[in-house]
């Protein structure tokens, strides 16, 4: 008799595990992908024209005074100090531009905000993105941590995860020269910037930042970028260099170029 | 053919998409131009595409004009290609002139010959 109820209980119990369980997976495979694995994020993505990363101020009509961003005094005087390359400033000698000026890498964020195109690559270790703007990339090495000291580079170190259906990417290590955004943002190399990536629908892809540096900013403050898939299989190659840009000021803008130009053949 | 000046004042909405060469401040956004002209140049480079062309005034004068387009990967969004423009090609151009005066502008569209039209500038999607 004992031994019946047991043999029950353990009927029941284990149909219960069973429920839980698929109740687990059910719950599981809403929040992440219709399939197994992880949610795809490949393709190629169509970025837009801004200035700015302020959410307020995207096309920076107000810099250091947007509202949105908490900067320390050094932050906000570095900010005033910039000349960007848009505006009354947009010279070569007068810009303060790192990528105009010296032909810097944009680095990161700041490679994803052109009207340009990126591609990712996802494979079960990493997802690659790689830039059409200057042939740069960066790679997000998948369930690892950090590296011990982490090398200071123009687009950082980025390790991430999935949270369900969002890529949750960590960056550390970023080169101080480099700006956030055309517009100027700074930062210092203790920059954390934290990504929840998320494909938001089949035709859309949203990056929410977390932008944490204390030297540059009184507390984290977020700013958020969007993309459109545009999987025509094309990326166009555009490298800025100083030649091309001093040709082009010359032309353009009659400046006398300081250096030679390459010759054309 | 003279040139045709439009006034949009506020209500402009070409927006100079990539232009940090000085966008608003390099060409006068408030004024377009519409001129029918002869491809002279297509150059499909960096950090712009090029395009020269001689337009004809009412008097049979030639003038010469050097037209700044967005960079390649931006045109081939908007359904450009390196031969999408051809010397001798006879086109009808819009731009926003150069606030200086002188013979350079900013590309808004190319209608060709045939009719067709290409975009010169966009934000993006």
């Amino acid at each position: 008799m004992r031994e019946r109820m047991r043999y029950r209980f353990c009927l029941r119990a284990a149909g219960l595990l069973g429920i839980l369980v698929f109740a687990s997976g059910c719950s599981g495979s809403r929040a992440q992908a219709p399939s197994s694995g992880p949610p795809d994020l490949s393709g190629i993505w169509l970025g837009k024209a801004i200035q700015s990363l302020s959410p307020s101020d995207p096309m920076a009509k107000k810099p250091g005074v947007e509202g949105d961003i908490p900067y320390t005094p050094w932050a906000l005087a570095r900010m005033k100090s910039e000349r960007p390359a848009t505006g009354p400033h947009a010279t070569l000698e007068n810009t303060t531009d790192p990528a105009l000026k010296y032909a810097d890498p944009d680095g990161y964020p700041r490679a994803s905000i052109h009207p340009m195109k990126f591609k990712i690559v996802q494979t079960k270790d990493s997802i690659f993105q790689l830039w059409e703007y200057n042939k740069s990339w960066r790679e997000i090495a998948l369930n690892r941590p950090h590296s011990e000291v982490p090398d200071i580079s123009w687009f950082g170190e980025s390790v991430g995860k999935w949270e369900g259906d969002t890529l949750v990417v960590d960056s550390i290590g970023f080169k101080d020269s480099t700006w956030l955004d055309p517009i100027g943002h700074p930062h210092t190399e203790d920059l954390h910037i934290v990504e929840r990536i998320r494909r938001t629908d089949p035709e859309t892809l949203v990056f929410n930042f977390t932008f944490d540096d204390p030297k540059a900013y009184t507390k984290p403050w977020e700013g958020q970028l969007t993309f459109k898939l545009k999987n025509d299989g094309i990326m166009t190659e555009t490298i800025y260099t100083i030649s091309d840009e001093l040709s082009f000021r010359q032309r353009f803008l009659n400046e006398k170029p300081p250096l030679p130009i390459r010759p054309s053949n | 053919m003279r040139g045709k000046v439009i006034a949009l004042g506020a209500l402009l909405l070409a927006v100079p998409s990539f232009a940090h060469h000085g966008g608003t401040t390099l060409y006068d956004t408030s004024k377009e131009i519409t001129e029918e002209a002869t491809v002279s140049e297509f150059q499909w480079s960096n950090p712009h595409v090029e395009i020269g062309l001689d337009a004809k005034d009412a008097n049979g004068k030639v003038k010469h004009w050097l037209l700044e387009a967005p960079s390649p990967p931006v045109l081939v969004n908007l359904g450009w290609n390196r031969k999408s423009l051809q010397a001798g090609d006879v086109v009808k151009v819009t731009f926003n002139p150069a606030k200086s005066g002188t013979s350079v502008g900013s590309l808004l569209k190319v209608v060709k010959g045939d009719g067709s039209e290409l975009v010169g500038h966009t934000k993006g999607f």
